[in-house]
């Protein structure tokens, strides 16, 4: 019991100080902070169901927290891009990937809200970086955030005082998401490069004969 | 060879080396993450979730006795008392607070303090219906 955690001062933050605390935790988590969001979702579900804290105001402060957050990450890659843009705005595979993210990126920014949460704070750097609108990234954020907080918080109140399986498991199965993204991107551009490759061998055999 | 045609091979290699590291990347978390996700959906098969227990063995050091008291149904007095911290003062500390104050930061010994108060009042006073059981 000796080694004292963030993660604990806030979970005692929030059975002391109620929502301000919870709202606090959540504003930290989104600035890059590592603390567990979707670990004080569940229990603040879990507190709801005790009647330790009052979850419509649990819910009101958590997700101004978390958007805050979110928006601060966002401002923050916004002052970047001028710096990024000098770095890397000759480079095709940034114009390609500002573009991709100009048509997908509210998917992107809506599923890492709840369930691809490790990369969201990236994401939020992405989105100002490359000049995503920001009424567009604050409807998505909000809409991500009110569904973490409604699924996560839902979780957390059915399942009471069993909050800490739960999220052992929901931690353990965001992570292989995370994973099974990456895996998906890495496959994707493997195969656009072998199909690049056949196009062009062929094209060249073809001028060639 | 013009500057973009220079930029071609090193576009390339980044890309080959972006790719790769994709790959294995998501091959480790899928491995690490995987692994780890099927344990604790197994250990959740196994010992079941009962969304109404209250199992001493759950009680955590971040926890305040008023919580405690809440969770488990036992006045909060009673639990003071049982581990012999004044209630003045202490109704915000967490138990790891509360031992590093008042045990001299003993290991565990809040802990295991507040299970045994919380088990002494649950054998004093079984719930209603418990020996019809």
């Amino acid at each position: 019991m000796s080694d004292l955690s963030l993660t604990d001062v806030f979970l005692t933050g929030m059975l002391t100080y109620g929502p301000p605390a919870f709202g606090l935790a959540l504003l930290l988590g989104a600035l890059g902070v590592p603390l567990p969001g979707t670990l004080f979702v569940l229990a603040a579900g879990a507190f709801g169901r005790q009647g330790i804290i009052d979850l419509a105001a649990a819910s009101g402060l958590g997700l101004v927290g978390a958007v805050l957050g979110d928006s601060a990450g966002y401002v923050v890659g916004y002052f970047a891009k001028g710096w990024v843009a000098r770095r890397f705005g000759h480079s095709t595979a940034w114009q390609n990937a500002q573009q991709t993210f100009e048509h997908r990126g509210g998917l992107a920014i809506y599923l890492t809200r709840f369930l691809l949460t490790p990369v969201a704070v990236p994401t939020n750097l992405i989105a100002g970086g490359s000049g995503y609108s920001f009424w567009r990234f604050l409807s998505y954020d909000v809409a991500g955030e009110f569904t973490w907080l409604i699924l996560y918080g839902g979780l957390g109140y059915i399942f009471g005082s069993q909050w800490e399986a739960i999220n052992q498991f929901i931690s353990d199965f965001s992570g292989l998401l995370v994973g099974l993204v990456l895996f998906g991107a890495g496959l994707y551009l493997l195969l656009r490069r072998r199909s690049q490759n056949r196009r062009a061998r062929q094209k060249w055999s073809t001028a060639g004969g | 060879m013009t500057p973009s045609d220079k930029r071609g091979p090193a576009r390339s290699r980044w890309e080959q080396r972006l790719t790769i590291g994709l790959i294995i990347l998501g091959l480790i978390l899928i491995g690490f993450f995987g692994f780890r996700a099927m344990r604790s959906f197994l250990r959740i098969q196994f010992t079941g979730l009962e969304p109404g227990v209250t199992d001493v063995e759950l009680i955590r050091g971040w926890m305040t006795v008023p919580y405690i008291a809440t969770a488990y149904g036992v006045p909060e007095a009673y639990i003071f008392e049982r581990i012999g911290v004044p209630s003045a003062d202490n109704q915000t500390k967490s138990l790891r607070r509360l031992n590093a104050d008042y045990f001299n930061g003993e290991p565990e010994a809040i802990l295991t303090a507040v299970k045994a108060a919380i088990r002494q009042y649950q054998a004093e006073r079984p719930p209603p219906g418990a020996d019809h059981e």
